[in-house]
Formats: structure tokens, sequence, C-alpha cells
């Protein structure tokens, strides 16, 4: 049995692209044949289940009888990684609560991996949810994401605040989403699809689409982009360490 | 010719080198045929392809993603139209930049399209590094070299490392009386009867270069058309 991997994406603020995020790593686990499921918390209508409505499940992360549809279900799922696009606002007490119910005890032992994708916005305040949320994280693998998106001028502030901040977690891996042109990601937000399947000039039912060529290839090699710091960032090793894949697979096959 | 479509794309990195002629005589050349036509033109100032078949035309740009749609989505279009581009030495580097970008050459080929980049040849190093560039770059398109003879007997000699095979597409000279009847815009090569104000035995000079270039265009395109099978046949085997 492959050990379970959650992955969970938050910020403590809102519009800094959590659910982008959320679903480039659908895609990209996608590509590397990783089944994948994913909670979207922004209950009751998600951003994220819009986008991929197969593996999506819509959910209350702080009610009891979701929690138990996320965690009681971890071991027994098809998925091996499990995608929680936490709402803003909730990272912090997200992490309260699996810390109450043992969740993050059973990581500490390695029966769970568990990381955390942190999404910075622009502003000096969300980083004070660095130093919040380390608390909790200790030996989680920590993402600090800086997403540019939809930005140019991301981040103003001092050097020396910003590393102040991000040396209280230890081993955090940093991560960029480089900016995406406004007119391929408005393009991707009315076809509301997968990223891949935009490239693919694909619907969602796998219909051929009429999308632009032009806005494909940037879709295209954006994700490519973004896909390479996952690689760099060795996300697939981290989820899926490479003794426990081999036996999956096994017990898969 | 059961070619199936064509994207030709005439360039180098150099002004004044005949890039628009070319342009202008493989239009002709289309619709001599019979063949749907559409010219885009990448160039700025005066002596444009706009200015000298403005119905054919369309003024284009990479500059910003609005122009590139309006350009390469037009390109990869599953229309059956030929198309010509005029590409000027200012929009050289840009254009190709795009273009390798968004996978171009590839999407063409799936929606079974074939692109050729006529490259004008001068002696000058940047345009010989530009041409291996496009050459190692571009492995996906026929790379085809051109001699304007105007530009002397050979400024290519030694200097461009022609693969076997290669064909060199050559301008032939026009002789000097002529260029000021050609050079006024807007004009088409198809229209040179009494009523073009074109002296009679100019006419005729004109009407024998014009039957020369075709010969080299239709060379260009059966190699083009050639390049096509090759690529069907490794697929199948």
């Amino acid at each position: 049995m492959a050990r379970p991997a959650v992955i969970l994406i938050g910020a403590d603020k809102g519009g800094v692209g959590k659910t982008t995020v959320a679903r480039t790593l659908l895609d990209y686990f996608g590509a590397h044949q990783i089944p994948t499921r994913a909670f979207d918390t922004e209950s009751p209508r998600g951003t994220l289940k819009r986008f991929h409505p197969d593996v999506t499940e819509v959910v209350d992360v702080t009610a009891v009888p979701d929690q138990m549809k996320i965690f009681d279900t971890l071991s027994s799922s098809q998925a091996w990684v499990t995608v929680i696009d936490v709402r803003a606002g909730l990272l912090s007490s997200t992490l309260q609560a699996l810390s109450d119910i043992g969740f993050l005890e059973s990581a500490k032992k390695g029966q769970i991996t568990f990381a955390v994708f942190h999404i910075l916005g622009p502003s000096i305040a969300s980083l004070d949810e660095i130093s919040e949320t380390a608390r909790f994280v200790g030996d989680a693998n920590y993402f600090l994401v800086k997403n540019f998106i939809n930005n140019t001028t991301f981040f103003e502030w001092d050097p020396e605040t910003y590393n102040s901040y991000f040396k209280r977690i230890k081993n955090a891996i940093e991560v960029t989403i480089p900016k995406l042109n406004e007119m391929a990601c408005e393009q991707v937000e009315l076809a509301g699809t997968p990223f891949v399947t935009f490239v693919g000039n694909k619907t969602l039912n796998g219909e051929p689409a009429n999308n632009s060529f032009v806005l494909r290839g940037y879709v295209r090699h954006w994700l490519g982009n973004v896909w390479a710091e996952y690689d760099r960032s060795k996300l697939i090793d981290i989820i899926m360490p490479k003794i426990e894949s081999g036996s999956a697979r096994q017990a898969a096959g | 010719m059961p070619l199936r479509s064509s994207v030709t794309i005439v360039v180098s990195p150099r002004p004044r080198v005949g890039k628009t002629l070319l342009a202008r005589m493989l239009v002709d050349f289309h619709l001599h045929e019979g063949r749907e036509v559409a010219a885009f033109d990448l160039n700025q100032g005066d002596g444009t392809l706009a200015q000298f078949l403005p119905e054919r035309t369309t003024s284009a740009g990479v500059v910003d993603v609005a122009g590139q749609i309006a350009l390469f989505d037009r390109l990869v279009a599953d229309d059956g139209v030929a198309k010509v581009i005029d590409l000027g030495n200012e929009s050289f580097a840009s254009f190709f930049a795009v273009a390798e970008q968004l996978g171009f050459i590839e999407e063409a080929s799936k929606h079974e399209i074939v692109t050729a980049i006529l490259f004008v040849l001068t002696p000058d190093a940047s345009s010989v590094e530009a041409y291996g560039t496009l050459n190692k770059r571009f492995a996906g398109a026929l790379l085809s070299p051109v001699h304007n003879e105007i530009l002397g007997p050979a400024p290519h000699r030694g200097k461009y490392p022609l693969g076997r095979g290669a064909l060199l597409l050559r301008m032939p000279l026009l002789a000097p009386g002529l260029r000021k009847y050609i050079a006024k815009a807007p004009f088409s090569f198809a229209d040179t009867g009494a009523d073009s104000g074109i002296p009679a035995d100019f006419g005729v000079e004109l009407q024998h270069w014009r039957r020369r270039m075709h010969i080299e265009c239709r060379e260009l395109m059966l190699r083009l058309l050639l390049a096509d099978l090759s690529a069907a046949i490794r697929f199948v085997s």
C-alpha cells in the first residue's frame, strides 16, 4: 500500500491564486499518471470543482462529517494524493483541526506524507502567517509559493524582512509561479477546463474546442515553466518516496 | 498540384535585399496557379507588400498578443489558403522567437500545412549566423536559400554551408529599365497589358522574367511536396 499523501494549499488572504496553483498541481499529477483527488473548501460552490469536476469534491473543512470524508478515506481511496484547496483565512484553523484529530501526529510518524503549499500574497501582512503556520508544520514539506500569475510587480518588501520570516521554517522550499499573459489566463477561465485540456484544444467533455493557437501556446509554455518548478523542487519524490512507490506499483499490479 | 496547404515566409535579417519583391512574386505565382492566397506584411515604411497588393495583404505584427493571434491563428487555420509572409528585418527576431515558443511549425504540420522559409542570402556574418540558427531551431520547416542576382554573382559562396539537396532559389536579374515600372505601388504582375502603361517590348521582357520566377516557385512547391511526402512516408513506416 502506498503511503497516502496530502497536500494542503492555502493562504490567509484571498485572491492570491490558491486555486490556480491547485489546478497546476492536478494537471501535474495527471501528467505523471498519479491518481489524485481534490477537495475544494469554497463551500458551497467551488472554483476548483468547476475546472476539475471529475476529481473534485466540495467540502466544509471545518465540519466534522467532511473531515471524516477527507481523512478517514486516505488509505482506502483509489487516489494516492489528496489535494485540498483551503479557503482564504482557513489555513491556520485547518492546521489546528488537523493537529486536533491527530493527523499531524501521523504525518510525523511517517504514516502519511504531508505537504503544505503556502501561497504568498504581495503584502507584508501575509508574511505573518508564516510564523503562525510554522508552529504546526515543523516536519511538513513546506512550499512557499510566490505566485506571479497575474502580477508583474509582486514582492516589494525588503529582502531582509523576507528572509527573517522565511528562515522560520526549516527546509522550506521556494516555488515561483511565473506570469501568464492576461488574455490567455482569461480564455482558460472562460473555457473552464484544466490547463492541459485547454492546451490540447479540447472541451471539458473531450470534444474538439476552438481555442486560439497563440493562447494555447502561451498556456503550454507557462505550464511547462510551472511544472519545471515542481520538478526542480522534487515534488514527485516527496509525495511518492522511491521505495514506497515501487511497492505501491506492485500492489496495484 | 496536390499540395495540401503551405505557409511561405520570406526572410532576411537585412533590409533591402528583395524580400518584398519575392513575396509579391509568390502571391502572383499562387494566383497564376489558381490557388487562393493570403499575404501578411510585417514591414513598416514605404514600398511594403500591403501597398503593392492591398487587396490580398493583411498588415501584421507580433509585438502584442492581439497581433500574434491575428497572425498565427490565421496561419494555422484549416482554410486551404496558401499563405505568404513578408517578414521585415525589424520583425525577424521577434517573429521567430514567438513562432518557436508557440510551436508554430509543429502546429502547422498537425493541420497538414507545410512551412517554407525563404532566406535571401547576403554575405554578412549576422545573416550567416541567423541562417544557421533557423536551420537548427526550425528543423520541421523547409529552409530554402534564395540568391537574388541583383545582390551580386554569388554573395553566398563559401559562406553558407548549403546541405545536400538544398534548393537554391534564384531571383533572376531584372532589366534595369523595367524596375521603375514594377516599383510603383500598387502593382500586380498579372496586369501588364496594353493599358498598364508599360511599353510593349518591356512588357514582353517582364513576362519573360515573371515566367522564370514562376519556374523557381514551382520548383519550391515541388520541394515542399516532397518534404511533406517523405515525412508522411516516415510516419507510415
